[in-house]
């Protein structure tokens, strides 16, 4: 191998850059004696930096280009390196928001964060991944990480369970996806996309009995893809596991594993499958109708916040696959960049939105006062006013109110439908999100008409208050401007 | 001709062995149902001629992890009848499903596509398989075959952290602590002055 | 340059925010500097930008843009021409000495930071709507402005009478909005586009209904700019604070109708049955509504009549195509009339919140300035030849007389029988008020207002003297001179002598003249003060006819359809909903992996069904 090839591996800098740090982070973390974890937890943010400057140099050095390395498995374009950054930002803010809690409950162990790092290796995989082999073992490596994430708070009986429930489905789910991934492989005896995808238009062209059966290991593919993503009806360990798990567990499930589905999403249907648009397009219709219709209306009924989250998070992904489901219009990818890239703009949206709204709720928890039900938010205003007012931003901007970035994204997602001429869907996305407004703004009256119930907790300061500010005010500046995002992630499509 | 029947027979048996391991009552039975279907599965993939994963299965699963099973099942003397006892009464049910699915998924995979089990390449001789899945492993496939290795090494870390308990009242030394045990810790000289009995 | 645009709205709003938000913090002092800094900002750059512009640079440019959707972008962008850079010129001056006299007006009110803020936000939303190269961005500040000015008129919110006139305004706007509304739409449905320059260009090629378009728009401006029959919250406004009576509704907000239908010349040049509703609806403001000026007694009613009238001047130059005329009307009216309200205001405290005129007179001596400053303006506002009302009305005046479209002549008889009207009721203040003998309560003598109030006054007297003198170029003649001289000789001035007269006979000592005057005319005149009845009409027609409608489909709609069907069906809907999905969210494992396992088999099934069917 001359020395050029050699070099050429350096395009997976940004992974080999984690996996080294993962693996002395164990070995730092012995030296690390202190309760806080100080120096495991510099050394996990710096890894971070290390990484996201990785990725940035990646990026400038690519040109713009795209590149296959490790014969193929590995892809790395611009949508990569976007979908990379956005994930060392989001996994950066989850230890900062996390910290303080885990702290205070002794759960901040070295593990949370070797693992977590390895999650985040998952995640880059995924990203990257050119082939059902490498998208595979990535999401098994996330999903191994999330599980013992889930069980690392060994004393609650809700988190064992919630692990072994996302354990047994997860298992089930892989089995579904490889099933699906065996199925296509017979058909086109190949494992990477960039093959699969002429070879299945040939195969799909040639005649019908072939198409239906590729069709039929996209069934198995598509419901892969659900379950990573929570859609209905794949979506059953979503409340539970969210639930169950402790607060900053649920909220490195609910971000950063989001841009990895996504990006999954993305690979097998759109740079795989292309050629069988029309019929994942319908499967995407389903799901996202149910997803959108449970989400939005289970939500309403929750009393626990933690569980109307979840709910949300499944409303929202059902949201998303709206984007996903109107890039093709009979046969032409003219609506594709406006419509996945609406798609990317609203996960990386609600990633940061779910990020703030669980950071809100780790930050108004302590110590045996978990803040996690409806009626603690009451009277959030009295309490902690900045506190009460970031929330309001965070519920804003998932009901998508103006002028929140999260109404931006449903917007550009609708105006995507529409363009794809699926004016039926549109029309039923904005009634379930005028339905989901409900039980956001439910929130915001209790914080700021009812009076405080039980004990005043104070909440906490530090780093975690000022990244939530920022984490707040970025998603108003971004309702305000979208457009560099947006052209940011059009580009990114473009590269794929 | 033989072939094709052997490779019937294996798969009854196999079949067999897999709705034996769910079914049968005592664990050790299914366990060792377990290990038949390894076997004959062992089987068929000789006849595909993938002796080296024949082989690799034989000695993981029914050698190791079998083996390990088997012991953890005889030594907890865990009740798996109780475990299972949503099994009978769900049985219905999914008997309706399972058998709808099954017969969908017959009556698609029965078509032509997947006409021939054996392979008709030609193999050339002195070709060896184990030879060839090793070059492929470590060139064509040594990226998946890293992230696999971080898989196990996750695996690792989760099964240690999950499991690894240090008991609060233990009474088990720890010869490094004695070691590093001095004088001033363990013995205080107090000054007293001198009672005298009068 | 483009960053100097961006200042000019942005500066007061920084104000605003920094008050509104932090107004606590920074104290009354910090609060009123904040907001004065920022518009004194923003008047220095709209001064800068005009001056530029008189040089021949203008600027027609997307700022930026908010969202593209289906070939439509919402774009904010400045259009900078000789137009706009006056308006922003006029709204920053008046706004900066409002900000200047509200230190005095409102010294003592609890509200201090609040109001500030108010005014600040209003002067950045007047300042976009006057910018604004789009609909979008005009409907923006429309809208806006409008919001602001429902937030001042009720800024004493415990006062009934506020609320009222909060909510009378907020209705009669509505329905200017309505149509304004329509208006743009059928611009969007028509041009596709939302841009002036586009629309324009395309406006005389396209076979689009502009006369429909431009009636739609002019609702719009008769809501906002209190035409006839939309008047009638206007008068009722002046239960706000006087500094924002000066501010919006006489100055600015009110003339932004004005503004928008100047803005829409090119689309109003091309019906001439659109121009021929608007010079009548503003020959009948302009006459009507100075009648009844006549019979009021609340100084600040008197004010808001007379501006009523005034923007029925200006209603009428549009109608007669002479934009620049009305314009040049609406700048000089700006600073008479804030004038007029900010002396009105300066009497008002110092009689102790006192709005009677009867109970006033003989204020010359114990308030010289606020008197001074307030005759100025009413001889300007009279139209003496040489004061600034007098060019700009002349000039409408004249605009009228050449008119040839239908209507025209009732709008020139109006125009010219106005001029009398405004000079008997302007002066019938400045006598009843500051003239005779004093008829306020003893006890409590007036002083004359502190510097805040009084400089402001002082330095708005000044172009509104002066301000004809300066804009010579926007008059049909060649020189500013030539015409004052013209001025001398023609009808318009005669009658505003004589209106002068009138009212100096009738007024300037207590007689019991007006009275056996008002006798004569009988029923005439009671329906003139009772404001020719709207009041009571729209009540009766949309208060009680909306109420026996409102009645039965309160019945018929609300309680059976939306409360029984939509509201509680829609609940009980959502309530059987969540139980199903609550038992299916069984938390048991089995449950949930046959339901993943049902969603492939119905993947499956859908995929066997297609293949064979």
């Amino acid at each position: 191998m001359s020395l050029a090839q050699l070099l050429s591996h350096l395009r997976a800098l940004p992974e080999m850059v984690l996996l080294a740090g993962a693996c002395a982070l164990m070995l730092v973390d012995l030296a690390s004696k202190s309760e806080t974890r100080r120096l495991s937890y510099l050394f996990a943010q710096g890894v971070l930096l290390i990484a996201f400057c990785a990725t940035l140099f990646v990026l400038s050095e690519s040109e713009g280009k795209r590149y296959y390395i490790f014969y193929g498995l590995f892809v790395s374009d611009l949508l990569s390196h976007v979908l990379k950054l956005f994930a060392f930002i989001t996994v950066s803010a989850v230890l900062v928001y996390a910290r303080p809690y885990l702290h205070e409950r002794g759960l901040l162990k070295g593990e949370f964060l070797t693992l977590l790092l390895f999650a985040l290796l998952g995640i880059l995989v995924m990203i990257s991944a050119n082939s059902f082999l490498s998208l595979y073992l990535g999401l098994e490596l996330l999903t191994l990480c999330l599980y013992a994430l889930v069980a690392l708070n060994r004393d609650s009986a809700a988190s064992t369970e919630a692990a072994m429930k996302y354990f047994v489905l997860g298992a089930l789910a892989s089995g579904l996806l490889l099933y699906g991934m065996s199925m296509i492989y017979g058909a086109t005896g190949s494992l990477l996309f960039t093959d699969i995808g002429p070879q299945t238009a040939a195969l799909a062209a040639s005649s019908s009995s072939m198409r239906t059966l590729l069709v039929f290991g996209l069934v198995f593919v598509v419901a892969g893809i659900a379950f990573k993503l929570g859609a209905v009806p794949f979506h059953m360990w979503i409340p539970d596991v969210y639930h169950g798990a402790s607060t900053a567990v649920t909220l490195v499930i609910g971000t950063a594993p989001k841009l990895a589905a996504f990006a999954m999403a993305l690979r097998l249907l759109v740079n795989g499958l292309p050629a069988l648009a029309v019929d994942w397009q319908q499967m995407l219709v389903v799901l996202a109708v149910l997803s959108m219709a449970l989400g939005n209306l289970a939500a309403i009924a929750q009393s626990n916040l933690k569980r109307m989250l979840a709910y949300s998070t499944i409303s929202h992904m059902g949201f998303m696959l709206l984007g996903l489901l109107s890039g093709v219009v009979g046969g032409n990818r003219l609506n594709a960049v406006d419509a996945y890239g609406a798609a990317m703009f609203y996960t990386a949206v609600y990633v940061l939105m779910s990020l703030g709204a669980f950071g809100v709720l780790l930050l108004a928890s302590r110590q045996g006062a978990e803040c996690e039900r409806l009626e603690d938010m009451k009277g959030m205003n009295r309490r902690d006013p900045w506190l009460a007012f970031l929330m309001l931003l965070m519920m804003f901007s998932l009901a998508g109110i103006p002028p929140m970035a999260g109404f931006y994204a449903k917007f550009a997602v609708i105006s995507a439908v529409v363009q794809a001429g699926q004016l039926w869907l549109a029309v039923a996305a904005v009634a379930f999100s005028l339905v989901g407004a409900f039980y956001y703004l439910r929130v915001v009256k209790l914080m700021y008409f009812d009076d405080p119930a039980g004990v005043a907790v104070p909440a906490g300061g530090g780093s975690a208050r000022w990244l939530l500010s920022v984490n707040g005010l970025a998603l108003l500046a971004l309702g305000l401007l979208p457009q560099g995002l947006m052209a940011l992630c059009q580009a990114a499509i473009r590269s794929l | 001709m033989l072939e094709t029947i052997v490779f019937y027979a294996f798969a009854a048996i196999l079949l067999g062995a897999a709705l034996r391991v769910i079914t049968a009552r005592n664990p050790v039975h299914a366990a060792l149902a377990l290990v038949l279907a390894f076997f004959t599965a062992a089987g068929i993939w000789l006849l595909l001629r993938a002796e080296f994963l024949a082989i690799t299965l034989l000695l993981v699963y029914v050698g190791a992890v079998m083996v390990l099973f088997l012991f953890v099942v005889m030594m907890l003397d865990v009740n798996l009848e109780r475990l299972r006892e949503g099994f009978w009464k769900n049985l219905p049910m999914a008997v309706v499903v399972g058998g709808i699915m099954a017969f969908e998924l017959v009556a698609m995979l029965a078509s032509r596509h997947f006409g021939s089990a054996t392979s008709t390449r030609v193999v050339p001789a002195g070709y060896s398989n184990t030879r060839e899945l090793g070059r492929v492993l470590y060139t064509q496939y040594v990226y998946a075959f890293e992230i696999a290795a971080v898989i196990l090494l996750v695996a690792i870390i989760a099964a240690i952290a999950l499991t690894l308990r240090r008991r609060k009242d233990t009474k088990a030394l720890d010869p490094a602590l004695q070691l590093a045990a001095r004088r001033e810790e363990r013995v205080r000289l107090v000054s007293m002055p001198a009672e005298t009995e009068r | 340059m483009k960053t100097l645009y961006l200042l000019v709205p942005l500066a007061p709003l920084a104000g605003a925010i920094l008050a509104g938000l932090f107004g606590r913090a920074l104290g009354r002092a910090g609060a009123h500097t904040v907001t004065i800094l920022g518009v004194l900002v923003s008047f220095l750059a709209s001064c800068w930008i005009f001056a530029d512009v008189l040089e021949g640079n203008t600027f027609n440019g997307t700022v930026y843009t908010w969202l593209t959707s289906g070939g439509v972008t919402l774009e904010i962008g400045f259009l900078i021409d000789r137009l706009s850079a006056l308006m922003m010129v006029v709204v920053t001056f008046v706004s900066l000495m409002v900000h200047v006299y509200t230190i005095g007006y409102m010294a003592e009110d609890p509200g201090y930071q609040r109001f500030f803020s108010y005014i600040s936000l209003f002067t950045f939303s007047m300042l976009m709507l006057v910018m604004a190269n789009n609909f979008l961005q005009l409907f923006f500040g429309w809208e806006a402005v409008g919001l602001v000015s429902y937030l001042l008129i009720g800024f004493w919110y415990t006062r009934p009478t506020a609320i009222h006139a909060n909510l009378k305004a907020f209705l009669v706007n509505r329905v200017g909005d309505f149509g304004f509304i329509l208006g743009i739409a059928l611009v969007l449905a028509y041009f596709g586009s939302l841009d002036y320059a586009q629309v324009f260009a395309e406006a005389p090629a396209l076979a689009a209904p502009v006369t429909l378009i431009c009636l739609a728009l002019f609702v719009g401006a008769m809501g906002k700019s209190a035409q006839f029959p939309l008047h009638v919250w206007l008068p009722d406004s002046m239960e706000g604070p006087t500094p924002i009576s000066a501010l919006i509704h006489a100055a600015t907000m009110v003339t932004a109708g004005i503004f928008m239908v100047a803005r829409m010349a090119p689309l109003y040049e091309l019906s001439a049955t659109a121009r021929s509703v608007v010079l009548v609806i503003g020959g009948i403001t302009a006459l009507f509504m100075g009648l009844v000026a006549l019979t009021q007694y609340d100084i600040k009613r008197v004010v808001a009549y007379s501006t009523l009238s005034q923007l029925g001047y200006m209603t009428v130059a549009l109608g007669a195509s002479a934009y620049s005329a009305a314009i040049f009307h609406l700048m000089t009216h700006a600073f008479f009339k804030a004038v007029l309200f900010l002396g009105a205001g300066s009497v008002i405290i110092a009689l102790h919140h006192e709005q009677d005129m009867r109970r006033m007179g003989g204020l010359k001596a114990a308030m010289p300035v606020t008197y001074w400053t307030f005759l100025l303006g009413a001889i300007s506002s009279a139209g003496i030849p040489g004061f600034a009302g007098f060019f700009s009305k002349d000039a409408i005046i004249e605009a009228a007389r050449h008119a040839t479209i239908p209507g025209a002549g009732f709008a020139y008889l109006c125009v010219l029988a106005c001029v009398f009207v405004t000079a008997a009721y302007t002066f019938r203040m400045v006598f009843m008020a500051f003239h005779g003998a004093p008829r306020y309560d003893a006890h409590r003598p007036p002083h004359e207002s502190p510097a805040v109030v009084t400089v402001p006054l002082v330095l708005l007297a000044i172009p509104s003297v002066l301000a004809g003198w300066l804009v010579g170029r926007f008059l049909p003649v060649d020189s500013a001179w030539d015409f004052v001289v013209h001025g001398l000789v023609s009808l318009p001035f005669w009658l505003a002598l004589a209106g002068i007269a009138a009212a100096a006979i009738l007024y300037r000592r207590p007689s019991s003249l007006p009275k056996r005057i008002a006798m004569r005319l009988g029923p005439l005149y009671a329906v003139v003060e009772r404001k020719y009845g709207f009041d009571e009409l729209y009540a009766w027609l949309f208060g009680a006819g909306a109420r026996v409608l409102g009645t039965g489909l309160w019945k018929a709609g609300d309680q059976t359809f939306i409360d029984g069907l939509m509201v509680n069906g829609s609940a009980r809907v959502v309530g059987w909903f969540s139980g199903i999905v609550r038992l299916a969210q069984t938390g048991i494992l089995n449950t949930y992996a046959f339901l993943m396992l049902f969603g492939i088999l119905a993947g499956v099934t859908w995929v066997i069904w297609r293949f064979w069917s």
